[in-house]
């Protein structure tokens, strides 16, 4: 196992590897999209309450729930950064913080949008949307950290620190909606029966819509981190090799 | 692993652990500041001063709204199905609002016990579905209210 772990760490391995992985990604995530998108804009009956507009939910939900992973996501590689001084870890870690602050600002603007015709008010200081706009700032801290160290070296465990840190944050967002009172409704229970509350013609479009976006995340993640690769390790033979078959 | 990386790593756990606690507390410390509106029992209670800007949270009581005809004032009930507080509102209310349904206002209280409200919002729980399921259920006598559970008083 430890010989897998220290060859995944190598960048050349990696770049391999993903290229390899992207169409079994790419294919399926595109398939999904079409289906998600379609079946949610179309098909999915209007809501009792709410009518057409519960089809935002089904872009909501999704980048709601995908930017709870960037954190986490920073934390583990920031700690193999910390302790294995890992390399690919870092650049990982490096690019999950923009696309993090993208996938948040969607989750922030899409929920707006809702709020705004059904609750009344585009905007409101509840344990949830502060809590995810907190997440918004520490994401955008991250970077500017970043950018503000010249040693790369002191850049990355810095970044590390905070993304630790920064992790207590997702659990905040995550229950706030339990221990507070919020605006903010809790997560939905889905329900298997088809007279019922959530059925399954409500959920089934938004876990594809679901699963569609998480590969989207994974499919921008492995993109950004193979650009990062061929970025810092330019002078190494084997970019080198890759530039000239090009 | 060597002594030293499961050194940095056990220090990095235990750091991750102890701003977890500290966090945790300070939040719970904080609890009746963070949560986003006070429920009809606790103003009816006397918890807020008169003349205190908050936030009010519960359902529309049923059979209680009384809108003018030649306004927009509107004056209504609010309710955790504990204590009701009256609501007077002159403004625009959102789509959503009707009795039986969850709001959250902002204004004060008087001294009377009424609350002047600024502004209302709707607050709708995390039940989707079509209004034909709405309607299958509502025939065979399923409980559907739209109750989000945070405006509710626990039964005790």
């Amino acid at each position: 196992m430890w010989l897998w772990f220290s060859k995944l760490g190598s960048p050349k391995w990696f770049y391999e590897l993903s290229g390899r992985w992207l169409p079994w990604l790419v294919i399926p995530m595109a398939l999904l999209l079409v289906v998600g998108i379609v079946w949610a804009l179309l098909f999915v009956p209007p809501d009792y309450q709410q009518g057409e507009t519960i089809r935002i939910m089904y872009i909501h939900v999704p980048f709601a729930s995908i930017s709870l992973a960037f954190f986490p996501l920073m934390a583990v590689a920031g700690t193999i950064t910390l302790v294995w001084k890992m390399k690919l870890a870092d650049m990982v870690a490096k690019v999950a913080a923009p696309l993090g602050a993208w996938f948040t600002a969607l989750a922030l603007m899409s929920g707006s949008i809702w709020g705004s015709d059904i609750w009344g008010t585009w905007w409101i200081w509840d344990g949830r949307l502060t809590s995810m706009l907190l997440q918004f700032f520490l994401l955008i801290g991250v970077i500017s950290l970043r950018s503000a160290l010249e040693d790369s070296d002191a850049a990355a465990k810095a970044c590390a620190v905070l993304s630790i840190v920064g992790c207590i944050n997702v659990f905040v967002i995550k229950y706030s909606v339990e221990w507070w009172n919020t605006l903010h409704q809790p997560a939905s229970s889905f329900s298997l029966s088809d007279e019922a509350p959530n059925p399954p013609e409500v959920w089934v479009p938004l876990v594809i819509m679901i699963i569609a976006i998480y590969l989207f995340f994974a499919v921008s993640l492995i993109l950004s981190t193979r650009n990062e690769i061929l970025e810092r390790e330019r002078r190494a033979q084997w970019v080198q090799d890759l530039v000239e078959a090009q | 692993m060597n002594p030293h990386r499961q050194k940095k790593l056990s220090i990095i756990l235990f750091v991750a652990a102890g701003l977890s606690v500290t966090v945790g507390l300070i939040l719970y410390a904080m609890s009746q500041n963070i949560n986003l509106f006070y429920t009809p029992t606790q103003v009816a209670q006397g918890e807020v001063r008169a003349g205190q800007r908050i936030r009010i949270g519960g359902m529309v009581k049923e059979g209680s709204v009384v809108s003018a005809n030649d306004s927009l004032q509107v004056r209504f009930e609010t309710t955790d199905y504990v204590h009701a507080v009256p609501i007077e509102y002159e403004g625009i209310l959102p789509d959503l609002f009707r009795e039986g349904q969850g709001i959250v206002a902002e204004g004060s209280v008087d001294s009377s016990g009424v609350f002047h409200a600024s502004r209302v919002l709707a607050k709708h729980d995390e039940n989707y579905m079509s209004q034909e399921v709405k309607v299958a259920l509502d025939a065979a006598g399923v409980n559907t209210d739209n109750h989000p559970s945070s405006l509710i008083l626990p039964e005790s």
